[in-house]
């Protein structure tokens, strides 16, 4: 028993000392944060450079992409430097900042997801774009005005758009020829698409396939000129009802349902990666991506591919896209030389050159469109018009509430009932069962977040 | 006055002892759970403060709503899988390592490893072997022309797959404390029980098993509250899908309160997770301790 007794206790010693050296990894970061915000308090002295944080969500190509216009920033001028930090993911990063959010801890720059415009306008957080838009007399005019358009509230623009991405559909050209379809000509409409993926279904390779995500299906609904949510989709008032279970909601579930009763339909998750090498490992012909994966699409793929417009409903116009991606927000509650300092960053990103860098390095659109003239777009351009494609789609879209994209505060979570909604679909279950089932938990969030509100 | 003062010095000397078990306790254990209750009458603004008072809405809201119910059934489910199998595994394993052969301990640091390897790290090696479409499993499936299996895809499937990698991750762990326990049994009672002409399987049954029950009951406790508490590895392989299917109560609680910010509706399934196990624990001790063979 002794024994027993000794050997866990060494077992004890150990797992303990574990646990100190992993907490004391993850206090040696967190107390360089401290340092980092002690510079920010003393700004003022003279001939010190005023320096701000700028939280972001980009890992990968995008951080690298990010690190290096953060450089160019801090070289091109001698007043102001930015200090890029990685957060995580858009939900962990905009968790965090709901911990200093509003206080004078707070990155003077945060780039928040689209879907979270709403919660950062209600929350009083941040410094609304448009004062320094007015008090600087900024051309707005430069910018994408569909890009604009989403990011902009009652006239009013709060962030500054940054990353901006749309959907495509992506398909395999090769698998397009071996049956017997036109490559150069890819479905436009529901019914095409389905008797296109009844072609391309051959043994291992599935005809169309969608990640199960919400924003796709946002997408489609919007490019039927269908809205999200009453109250013209959250933008006149606080939405109380969904009505994405409506005829154009129903329309997106009848399409994958048939495809899905068909076989025709290959189902990979939730996960991006999945559904990406499903399609490079040629398990299934069309899919639908966002446009900054297109670049990796044709790079990873052994075969030639195609992009193009996203399907919509046979008996409606195509109304087009909404803007996906984040923009850049700024804090109320810091200091006003960090205010300055953040506009003049802001601005600095907005500018041809830069944009067209971004451009270049992740695929997302170029919310500065002078971008798309510079030399090495054009060049990349000329080597791969599939880029074209989503620029054009999205210049294509007709402006309206439905393209101009939902505001609701507790999209996260109505994201997450459509996809279970769509999961329940591909398990044989009702459309319009499981699209009221998902209508339901939306309008229930939204009761609560509308009650709770300040 | 002074003679209670005095006579309490032993009491006072216990508390200064206590004091910084306490204040940590108090600090990391006690008002964080306080606070949990306190939150679960209410319904939370979107930043996570009270609002509004809802008395035991929350609780009747999760006791009516088909999603929690669901959640309780897979955790149940999961405990089930991932329990048994992964104990008994991890004790067939530990009777093997515990036979005296050369280069033994070669097979014992083998056996044991995948208690080094982080959930988040043996997720994502699992994720890729699960892969529909250029994983490892579904590759031998077809080198042998069987049927593809979506592993985290289906609903049918997913939750099993979880609870295997589930029970590989865990078995490490379990097999060391075991081990322990079999290299503390008195090698004299298998040296009398053989000089009296007892085959293996008898010493198993009236040797092993007894002397080992205490390590045992505490390796099923263990597990029982960690299977119940999962989350790792359901947010990195299947976040809960396909169709809630391995949707956990922690991963619920997760969800609702850092993707959803009802704090509200995720203390209230947090304090009916914290009477599970409560009660599941209790009538452990209740049922089964005894049954444990102290020496």
């Amino acid at each position: 028993m002794r024994k027993m007794l000794k050997s866990s206790l060494f077992l004890i010693l150990i797992l303990a000392m574990a646990v100190l050296t992993a907490c004391t990894n993850s206090d040696s970061k967190e107390s360089s944060t401290p340092s980092t915000d002690g510079n920010k308090g003393g700004t003022t002295n003279d001939g010190e450079k005023v320096s701000i944080e700028f939280w972001h969500a980009m890992s990968g190509t995008g951080q690298e992409s990010i690190d290096k216009l953060v450089k160019g920033f801090n070289e091109s001028q001698d007043n102001y430097e930015v200090k890029a930090e990685y957060q995580g993911s858009y939900e962990e990063s905009l968790t965090k900042l709901r911990g200093v959010g509003g206080t004078k801890d707070a990155p003077a720059i945060t780039q928040v997801f689209e879907v979270g415009t709403k919660y950062m306008i209600d929350s009083g957080y941040i410094e609304p774009m448009q004062s320094f838009i007015d008090k600087d007399n900024y051309d707005l005019s430069q910018l994408e005005e569909n890009i604009l358009n989403y990011y902009k509230v009652d006239g009013e623009l709060y962030s500054m758009p940054f990353n901006s991405s749309t959907p495509v559909m992506i398909y395999n050209k090769d698998a397009f020829k071996a049956a017997g379809l036109d490559p150069e000509k890819a479905p436009g409409t529901f019914s095409e698409v389905i008797a296109a993926a009844e072609k391309l279904t051959t043994g291992d390779m599935k005809g169309f396939s969608m990640l199960t995500y919400g924003w796709f299906f946002e997408q489609l609904v919007a490019t039927q000129g269908g809205l999200y949510v009453n109250e013209d989709n959250g933008r006149s008032g606080d939405a109380t009802e969904a009505l994405f279970n409506g005829p154009e909601g129903l329309n997106v579930f009848n399409f994958l349902n048939d495809m899905n009763e068909a076989g025709t339909f290959g189902n990979f998750g939730t996960v991006w990666d999945d559904i990406r090498s499903a399609f490079s490992t040629e398990k299934v012909a069309m899919y639908m991506d966002s446009s900054a994966g297109v670049a990796a699409a044709i790079n990873n793929s052994p075969f030639e591919v195609g992009v193009a417009y996203i399907p919509y409903a046979d008996e409606v116009q195509r109304n087009g896209v909404v803007i996906g991606g984040a923009s850049l927000w700024m804090s109320k509650g810091i200091a006003e030389e960090e205010q300055e300092a953040a506009w003049e960053f802001m601005k600095y990103m907005a500018t041809p050159e830069v944009q067209a860098q971004w451009h270049l390095d992740t695929g997302y659109f170029a919310i500065n469109p002078a971008a798309y003239d510079e030399e090495n777009v054009k060049e990349k351009w000329a080597e791969f018009p599939q880029f074209k494609v989503t620029v054009d789609q999205l210049q294509d879209t007709v402006p309206g509430l439905a393209t101009q994209g939902a505001l609701i505060s507790v999209f996260p979570e109505s994201r997450q009932q459509i996809v279970t909604a769509l999961e329940e679909l591909y398990q044989g279950n009702d459309p319009q069962e499981v699209l009221d089932k998902a209508a339901e938990g939306t309008n229930r969030a939204m009761e609560i977040a509308n009650k709770t509100k300040k | 006055m002074s003679t209670f003062w005095r006579k309490s010095v032993d009491a006072r000397t216990a508390v200064l002892y206590l004091l910084p078990s306490i204040i940590l306790f108090s600090v990391f254990i006690f008002y964080p759970m306080f606070r949990t209750i306190y939150l679960s009458f209410f319904l939370t603004d979107q930043n996570g403060n009270a609002a509004i008072n809802v008395g035991f809405e929350n609780y009747q809201y999760l006791l009516s709503s088909s999603e929690f119910i669901n959640s309780t059934k897979a955790t149940v489910l999961f405990v089930l899988y991932t329990v048994p199998i992964g104990i008994v595994l991890a004790l067939f394993f530990a009777l093997l390592a515990n036979e005296k052969l050369k280069g033994i301990g070669f097979f014992r640091t083998m056996y044991s490893s995948t208690m080094g390897i982080s959930v988040a790290a043996s997720s994502v090696i699992w994720l890729f072997m699960f892969n529909p479409s250029i994983g490892m499993f579904n590759r031998l499936l077809s080198v042998f022309s069987l049927p593809q299996i979506q592993w985290l895809l289906d609903p049918e499937w997913a939750l099993l797959s979880v609870a295997i990698s589930t029970i590989w991750m865990n078995l490490g762990f379990s097999f060391l404390i075991i081990l322990g326990g079999l290299q503390n049994i008195d090698e004299h009672l298998y040296e009398s029980s053989r000089i009296d002409g007892a085959g293996y399987f008898y010493r198993l049954r009236r040797i092993t098993l007894p002397m080992l029950s205490p390590t045992l009951f505490f390796i099923i406790t263990i597990s029982l509250i960690n299977a119940f508490q999962t989350f790792g590895q359901i947010d990195i392989l299947t976040k809960g899908g396909p169709s809630q299917s391995t949707n956990l109560i922690v991963y619920s609680i997760y969800r609702e309160a850092f993707i959803n910010y009802q704090f509200g509706t995720a203390s209230a399934q947090a304090v009916v997770l914290f009477v599970i196990i409560l009660i599941v624990t209790i009538l452990q001790f209740k049922l089964v301790e005894k049954k444990v063979h102290y020496q």
